[in-house]
């Protein structure tokens, strides 16, 4: 029995359009009622989560994979396998300034920066040895760099229409995003049996 | 009065949690004694240079770095390079805390248990087989199934070296390998390395594993592409390894992107796998220039039990 992590959110469709394809195919549409464990088959389960949570449950083994986009894999921290790219959910990580502000000129001074990414973000500026000062926010991360609470933001830019109707520019990309799976490190090798051929259909 | 629990990332062990973890401790002593091993209790607090920088360190009253024990195995070194030097070969056991950081220099402090054993002054496929089948067997003793996956960190380095990778690379391409995550090793290889052998063979490093049966041929398409001699070497002794492994009632697997292990792993590297636990139970490989660091330069090679992970699925 396989336990599939799968996000709710954007990612949702794609993901069981995909596993579909590769013979994994959920018993009831997923989030049409209130259950949380919907089954596909005999042999495997989708546990329906936030897709910031996905990396958790599977580095914790509560399921054995998942599908997750790169930007919460990495955010997450978690020490997890992620062996393929499915190409969906593309966006960027990006850094983004007020149009007209002078964040790229003056990269040596300490920023302030606000984003959803506190991990991804650090490291970046730490690379680069620019002190940051981060601010943490749950949403509406834009805000932040029009109201003047910080100088810039880093968050996810998929058209950048709402970047632009606040008179905000790319200022840098810190990551291509798109939807991976995920694969717990000991499931990988325990359960290779039965992974090895949904892999091999979904890869 | 402060609440008083213990810190995250350690626990107290009480009643049956106690005498469970003293059972398996006991049955695993029993185990390596009746292989020949014998017991070291080295001490809790060391130099800090005897360990990396995910150890817990603080300055003594003279202003030196001591640490925390991060890991038996360096101990176990220090002490076969010392007070045992020139005495081969050693077979050591040891049982016991060791106290880590998650990230090095940084990060909460996590205190972990294991019992593991250590081969010094033998080379060869013989001693990597002699504590691959200790490995199992000691999982067996315990009443767990388990699987071990065997690679190197040998022919990763080789690979590498082949390739002409700069530090920064061989990093990135390692992490890559450790993640299985070809889509991003495979953009690497193809910005970064210049076609060939060796980067045909980095790409081989992130297919899945494969069960015994195929093993064979996985190590025969890997020799063919082998880009030099050392990878040639390393991939020769996976081969000896682990025929000799399997002659001693071992099952194994090889994984040649089994590439994690401790900083200091020159040779083969293998972790234990066990089901009900998410991440590995334990792991090893061998260590050939450890010892060579306090001044007694001799091969060896062992493996350390988690059994934090282990217990709670012991029978």
């Amino acid at each position: 029995m396989l336990t599939i992590a799968l996000p709710k959110g954007r990612l949702q469709k794609p993901s069981l359009d995909r596993l579909a394809r590769a013979g994994v195919v959920a018993d009831e549409e997923p989030g049409t009622s209130r259950k949380l464990i919907v089954s596909a088959g005999p042999s495997a389960r989708f546990v329906v989560l936030k897709d910031a949570d996905v990396p958790l449950y599977v580095e914790r083994g509560a399921a054995d994979l998942g599908v997750c986009g790169l930007d919460q894999v990495l955010e997450s921290g978690a020490d997890l396998l992620t062996p393929i790219d499915f190409g969906f959910g593309k966006c960027r990580l990006c850094l983004a300034a007020p149009r007209g502000s002078s964040v790229t000129a003056e990269m040596g001074r300490s920023l302030r920066v606000a984003t959803k990414y506190p991990r991804l973000t650090s490291q970046w500026f730490v690379r680069r040895g620019v002190p940051v000062d981060l601010v943490h926010l749950a949403g509406s991360v834009e805000l932040a760099a029009v109201s003047g609470l910080t100088d810039a933001i880093v968050d996810l830019v998929e058209s950048g229409r709402t970047l632009e109707e606040n008179g905000l520019v790319v200022v840098d990309e810190l990551l291509a995003v798109s939807a991976r799976l995920v694969v717990n490190r000991a499931a990988y090798r325990l359960k290779v049996e039965e992974l090895l051929p949904l892999m091999e259909a979904l890869g | 009065m402060q609440p008083a629990t213990p810190l995250p990332g350690t626990q107290d062990l009480l009643f049956e949690g106690a005498r469970r973890l003293r059972r398996c401790e006991a049955i695993l002593c029993e185990r390596f004694e009746r292989a020949g091993y014998a017991e070291v209790i080295p001490p809790a607090i060391e130099a800090a240079d005897v360990f990396g920088p995910e150890a817990f360190r603080a300055l003594d009253r003279s202003g030196k770095l001591i640490a925390l024990r991060a890991d038996f195995t360096a101990q176990v070194a220090r002490i076969a390079a010392t007070r045992l030097a020139g005495m081969s070969p050693l077979r050591l056991y040891y049982r016991g805390s060791i106290v880590r950081r998650l990230a090095p220099d940084s990060g909460p402090v996590y205190e972990r248990l294991q019992a593991g054993c250590e081969l010094v002054g033998q080379g060869g496929p013989e001693a990597d087989a002699e504590l691959l089948a200790l490995a199992a067997s000691a999982l067996h003793a315990l009443g767990i199934k388990g699987r071990i996956s065997l690679g190197s960190t040998g022919y990763f380095s080789a690979l590498a070296a082949a390739a002409g990778a700069s530090p920064r690379l061989a990093d990135a391409l390692n992490a890559a390998v450790d993640r299985k995550d070809l889509p991003t090793l495979r953009g690497l290889c193809e910005r970064e390395v210049a076609p060939g052998r060796a980067r045909e063979a980095i790409l081989m490093l992130a297919q899945p594993p494969r069960p015994q049966t195929e093993a064979r041929e996985l190590l025969a398409r890997a020799e063919a592409l082998a880009p030099s001699e050392d990878a040639l070497q390393a991939l020769r002794g996976i081969s000896a390894a682990l025929a000799a492994a399997r002659s001693l009632g071992a099952e194994l697997e090889v994984d040649l992107g089994e590439v994690r292990g401790l900083g200091y792993y020159t040779g083969i590297v293998f972790n234990l796998y066990a089901m009900g636990s998410p991440r590995p139970v334990g792991g090893g490989g061998r260590y050939d220039t450890l010892l060579g660091r306090f001044g007694d330069p001799r091969p060896a090679v062992g493996f350390s039990l988690d059994l934090d992970a282990l217990v709670p699925l012991a029978c």
